[in-house]
């Protein structure tokens, strides 16, 4: 069946449109430019709220950067984002499909780098990649997203190595290719130059830029540099909350700041 | 067309095949225990009347024993991904809980039958050794009647995998290996032994598994001697199972509540 929608209006974040002749109204409307969008999204643990009301959208091909402390509730967020973690409260959206009710249309449109590097030690790279492609590619389309994830990430010369075997940073590599080899729409990276000397964490930062063109990418760190050299736009958290949120020039205007460390310091400062 | 169960079936067979624990354990010990009981049943005088080392009566117990290191390596596959951040990210992917338990099962399964093959065909080696010839027919039954007892074995692996930590999981199933062991009528004849052993080996299900094996190699298919022992494995395999999809579901689950 056709569903034959006519957009009438936009009002306030509000969609007035008709489907199959029906007047409806979508409040705070999922545009198409928008990847993510929540509205309250909480998350109580028995003794603790690690997410509280968060509410935000994410830009379909922007670079995202959630900062903020330990605790601050970046993790928990991109886990309810993921299917990882069922919410509490409140509601998300991946390009469309809620989280909890649409989990498996979500799977397929979501990748995730973890922040402990989820590898299968005793594969190698390239069974690795092979592994997490045929959980959802097609099997004729493997061979060809295999060999470009290794070249994306200049993994040639490991490809037969033992993932147990690789560095840090070539595991992190690898964790952050695997997430992107199901051509996720949205890709998540959960602290990833987390522990890697500087050298390491430029290079993938250049690999992290070259990805921005493909996808819509959600980013957790601990590093400004790494969110002001990377991220479209900045939500800072602290205490489970969005505290701030902006480009980072809006963040500089608002807190009357130079740079992102001092931007988040006055911000946090704020918060407390 | 995406299977993701065969996938990590594929991923986890390459995982064991790689850890040469799984070949000590799986293959080498059970042969060597083989070889050992042979040598101790060349030893027995014949006037002694024991014939549960012989190799007819040995392969099948040989086989069962073999199957219960199957479990341990079940277990072990299952809570060394629970401990590591994989399975984790496993749970983003559109894999479902069925996928897993069949991605667990079926290299389980592989093992088994690779495993039970070695057996009797070491079987076979020993008893043209030792003079005992067993028939090719029946041993190549046995391989097909120790399916049902591979099944339980990886469905029990599955469920202490599911249910403990990487530390209580695998001592929970050496207590379980020496316990099958005991009344599953392996090392010795429990139903010649009677009393309170003969009874807690007639409420599990692992005698049922062995006197299965036993009878398939010596081509006894009557009633008491095959077709209730391979029943009740049979009922056993098909019940575990079903618990370890249920518990590893609901883990699953609560993983990601």
């Amino acid at each position: 069946m056709t569903a034959h929608v006519i957009i009438v209006s936009f009002s306030r974040g509000d969609v007035y449109y008709y489907l199959n002749g029906k007047q409806n109204i979508r409040q705070g409307a999922v545009f198409m430019c928008d990847a993510i969008v929540t509205h309250g999204l909480t998350k109580r643990y028995k003794d603790k709220t690690a997410v509280n009301g968060v509410s935000f959208n994410v830009e379909e091909g922007k670079l995202v950067a959630l900062l903020g402390v330990n605790g601050a509730g970046k993790t928990t967020s991109i886990r309810m984002l993921t299917c990882l973690s069922k919410p509490s409260d409140g509601t998300a959206e991946v390009f469309g499909h809620d989280v909890v009710k649409e989990a498996d249309a979500v799977k397929h449109l979501v990748g995730i780098s973890t922040q402990d590097t989820a590898v299968a030690e005793n594969l190698t790279v390239k069974e690795n990649l092979e592994f997490m492609a045929s959980l959802y590619l097609e099997k004729e389309r493997i061979a060809g997203a295999v060999s470009e994830a290794v070249k994306a990430f200049g993994l040639e010369e490991f490809v037969n190595k033992k993932a147990k075997h690789l560095s840090g940073g070539w595991k992190r590599k690898l964790s952050i290719a695997m997430a992107i080899i199901g051509e996720p729409k949205i890709l998540f990276l959960d602290e990833p130059t987390l522990g890697l000397d500087v050298l390491a964490r430029r290079k993938l930062w250049t690999e992290i830029e070259a990805l921005k063109s493909r996808m819509t990418i959600v980013l957790t760190t601990h590093y400004m540099e790494e969110a002001e050299a990377l991220a479209d736009r900045i939500f800072v958290m602290i205490d489970g909350r969005i505290a701030a949120e902006g480009t980072l020039n809006e963040l500089e205007n608002r807190t009357g700041k130079k740079g992102l460390e001092e931007v988040f310091i006055k911000i946090a400062e704020e918060g407390k | 067309m995406k299977n993701r169960a065969i996938a990590f079936a594929k991923r986890n067979l390459i995982e064991m095949s790689r850890d040469s624990l799984s070949y000590i354990f799986c293959l080498a010990f059970p042969l060597a225990m083989l070889i050992i009981m042979s040598i101790v049943n060349e030893s027995i005088p014949k006037e002694a009347g024991m014939t549960l080392f012989r190799i007819d009566n040995l392969s099948g117990g040989i086989a069962i024993f073999g199957q219960t290191f199957v479990m341990l390596f079940s277990a072990l596959n299952v809570t060394k991904d629970r401990t590591g951040s994989f399975l984790i990210r496993l749970f983003a992917s559109p894999m479902k809980s069925r996928d897993f338990i069949g991605g667990y099962f079926l290299p389980m399964a592989v093992v088994a039958v690779l495993q039970a093959l070695v057996a009797f065909v070491s079987s076979f080696v020993v008893s043209l050794i030792t003079g005992y010839e067993l028939n090719p027919v029946g041993l190549m039954l046995a391989v097909a009647a120790v399916i049902p007892s591979a099944v339980m074995f990886i469905a029990i692996g599955t469920i202490f995998g599911t249910l403990f930590s990487e530390k209580a999981a695998p001592g929970l199933c050496s207590i379980l290996i020496s316990l099958g062991s005991f009344v599953g009528g392996i090392w010795f004849d429990v139903e010649g032994t009677g009393g309170i052993m003969e009874k807690i080996g007639k409420c599990l299900p692992f005698l049922y598994a062995t006197k299965a094996a036993r009878a398939a190699i010596k081509l006894d298919l009557s009633k008491d001697a095959f077709l209730i022992p391979i029943l009740v494995t049979l009922c056993c395999a098909l019940v575990l199972s079903a618990v370890a999809s249920l518990l590893f579901g609901k883990k699953m689950r609560a993983d990601l509540s």
